[in-house]
């Protein structure tokens, strides 16, 4: 094992001193290409891009040759390279289909990329996510994407973003660039970069996938400064012309809960990078996704392209008079998350309460998985539908004989049992009413064929249903449907009796409690801060791990037992207790400065 | 007026309310017998959702209708086209007409 950590401890080493030797190389080179390119060979015809690289009328040398191969097609030519190598693409999202598309766009040679991602790259993402590698792990995505994008093409710029793009800061980043790419993975953000390209006035080519399908489209497409359009004042539709309200957030999945195959966000990244250097070379709106959508289903691999509607002239954002003037807060419009939590910990006990009394209610929940062999899998993702009022008996057997009245209840009044037992019977009214209304009586048997054997059934149920105070017998099926429940709900109900709760022992986090209620504490000094915020004020005491070595002594010296590191740490949070009197937005603040200070120049 | 035959598909997850059956070719009964008190000769989009909502949606109808439409992000096509352009719920079907519901997809 020595040998093991030993050999990488050098990989690791060798690794830093590749990168090192790596970006001296790409800054030595760029120096070099820009000092190439600034000898001026006709001087009035050089044309700047803002990334202070600059290309004189004719490419390089160096230029034409790499990128032979798409300047042959006459799609692209000499002058579509050129347009390509002065263009500026902002590509949002370092995910499964921000690689693809990236990859593409810095191998055909775009001058400017820039990449924005707020995650870090994990090793479940690797199997779509082609720009990140194993040693990536932890990494930002966008600084990982940039480092690979960076050893794809020296010759171009690319800027990463670590920031998770917002109403406050979206603006900034996207003045810079010409073509907003979108590989987002959640509406807020899809309806935030909508709205920042409308805003602009660049388009927004939008790809998004799941499971075995994709879809793409390009959004607020303006004919105004492309020559080869016929008509110049042609303007596509925006995502808020298409989908005007944000759909409800159970209706929404993510890659992470329903999972995807890797070559689909593929497929779809790399389509995304075709329409954006058609765009760039200047293809007309009838070329490009425009007003159109891709569907690519993989089940079958089939792609289908649907008609999408035209602008919409009363759009609430891109119509002449927009009711959206400035970026909103897009996850309260949405009620999503913009960001994924990746701890689920702390909530997973409130969340198994909230699902099981969506249960007991009668609403739609989520269970838990089932494994093989018939145990829980403590993971809580599987959709159950809510109970329902089931079709009456229809049965002619009970409509005939004298001894069922199935046929003299009727709808109403079955909807009134329906609905007493969901909504005004709790659990354990549930069963008392259910063996109030059932009789288990000795096993009948009528069939002539098996007479004189012993019957395996151990008894017969007779299933009776109240109706104006009235028990009326009726058939199983009738009974099963009107309560809305299952038979084996009702042979379980039946075979157990309530057994009174074992009362659950007195907590730890008591003497937690008191332990915090004894310490010194201050509050913050931070104005924006919340008030019920307190601080520890013990010398010495900088961390968690500190105070609760202390808190264990303590409770050693009074002969108590001490509550476990987790249960302590979960007082701690619930109390809003906090180590370090330094506020964390405060932190966050010159986070952010420093942020703009980076990109702003 | 004789049983109408068309095609309906559900795609980007909305099959999944729909026992994961991605195309169906469904017949249509004479609309005036299945909804009575419906006035109309013919079909349209809007009976043929409450019509699917009773015959083909197993699950969760919320996650698929919300009102007497679909909810938002779904996208429904007419032969491949936008409904919006052929009117939306007052569209009359015609023979082997296909519908597609399309639920539009978040991830990346």
């Amino acid at each position: 094992m020595d040998r093991v950590s030993v050999l990488e401890q050098e990989i690791a080493d060798l690794r830093k001193v590749l990168h090192e030797k790596e970006t001296e190389l790409y800054q030595i080179k760029n120096g070099w290409v820009m000092r190439q390119l600034t000898t001026p060979v006709e001087p009035e015809r050089q044309n700047y891009n803002n990334s202070g690289v600059q290309y004189s009328g004719n490419l390089p040398k160096w230029a034409i040759e790499r990128y032979s191969r798409q300047i042959l097609l006459p799609d692209i030519g000499v002058a579509g390279q050129e347009k390509l190598c002065k263009a500026r693409v902002l590509v949002v999202g370092a995910g499964g289909l921000g690689c693809p598309a990236s990859v593409y766009l810095a191998g055909a040679g775009v001058g400017e990329i820039g990449i924005v991602d707020y995650d870090t790259v994990d090793v479940t993402n690797i199997h779509r996510q082609i720009l990140h590698y194993e040693r990536d792990e932890h990494v930002s995505k966008a600084e990982s994407a940039a480092q690979t994008l960076r050893s794809i093409n020296s010759r171009i710029k690319v800027t990463p973003y670590s920031i998770q793009l917002d109403s406050t800061n979206a603006m900034q980043v996207a003045a810079n660039y010409d073509i907003i790419l979108d590989c987002s993975d959640n509406v807020p953000t899809r309806y935030l970069l909508n709205d920042l390209s409308v805003m602009l006035k660049i388009p927004l080519i939008s790809g998004s996938a799941l499971q075995m399908e994709g879809q793409l489209t390009i959004y607020g497409y303006r004919a105004n400064n492309n020559p080869k359009e016929m008509n110049g004042n042609y303007t596509g539709p925006c995502y808020r012309c298409v989908f005007p309200t944000p759909p409800p957030p159970e209706a929404v999945g993510s890659c992470s809960t329903n999972g995807v195959a890797g070559p689909i966000p593929g497929v779809i990244g790399a389509l995304q990078a075709l329409e954006a250097i058609k765009y760039i070379v200047g293809h007309s709106h009838s070329g490009l996704l425009v007003e159109r959508m891709l569907l690519f289903d993989g089940d079958d691999t089939t792609f289908r392209t649907v008609k999408l509607r035209p602008r919409n002239s009363e759009c609430a954002a891109c119509s002449d008079t927009p009711s959206i003037c400035q970026l909103l807060d897009y996850e309260t419009v949405c009620k999503t998350q913009a960001k994924e939590k990746k701890k689920e910990d702390t909530l997973k006990s409130e969340r198994r309460k909230l699902e099981k009394d969506k249960r007991m209610s009668g609403q739609s929940y989520y269970g838990f998985r089932v494994k093989a062999d018939g145990t829980k899998k403590w993971v809580q993702d599987v959709p159950k539908s809510e109970r329902r009022l089931g079709p009456r008996c229809k049965s002619e057997l009970c409509a005939k004989g004298t001894s069922r009245k199935c046929s003299m209840i009727t709808e109403t009044d079955r909807m009134d049992m329906f609905r007493h037992f969901w909504n005004d019977l709790d659990w354990r009214e549930k069963k008392a009413h259910v063996r109030s209304l059932v009789d288990t009586v000795p096993a009948k048997r009528r069939r002539l064929k098996h007479k004189g054997d012993v019957s395996r059934k151990g008894d017969s149920k007779r299933y009776h249903l109240r109706s104006g105070g009235e028990r009326m017998p009726v058939c199983r099926v009738m009974f099963l449907n009107t309560l809305g429940i299952k038979e084996a709900m009702v042979r379980s109900w039946l075979s157990s009796s309530d057994r009174p709760k074992t009362p659950k022992k007195a907590l730890k986090a008591l003497n937690v409690n008191t332990f915090i209620d004894r310490i010194p504490k201050m509050a913050p000094n931070c104005k924006i801060c919340s008030k019920n915020k307190e601080y520890i004020a013990i010398d010495n005491v900088t961390n968690l791990h500190q105070l609760y070595n202390l808190y264990v002594r303590e409770c050693a010296v009074q002969g108590s037992v001490p509550a476990s590191r987790k249960t302590f740490s979960k007082v701690i949070t619930t109390r809003n207790v906090k180590m370090k009197n330094v506020c964390e937005c405060i932190t966050q603040n010159v986070w952010e400065n420093q942020m703009h200070v980076g990109y702003s120049v | 007026m004789p049983a109408l035959k068309i095609n309906v598909h559900f795609g980007g997850g909305a099959e999944l309310l729909f026992d994961k059956i991605k195309k169906r070719e469904v017949e249509l009964p004479a609309v005036d017998k299945y909804l009575p008190e419906c006035e109309k000769k013919g079909w349209t989009i809007r009976e043929l959702l409450v019509w699917i909502k009773e015959n083909l949606l197993r699950e969760r109808p919320e996650l698929f209708l919300q009102g007497e439409s679909v909810r938002p992000g779904i996208l429904v096509l007419i032969n491949d086209t936008d409904w919006e352009l052929y009117g939306e719920l007052d569209y009359e079907l015609q023979p082997s007409d296909t519908i597609t519901f399309i639920s539009t997809l978040h991830g990346g």
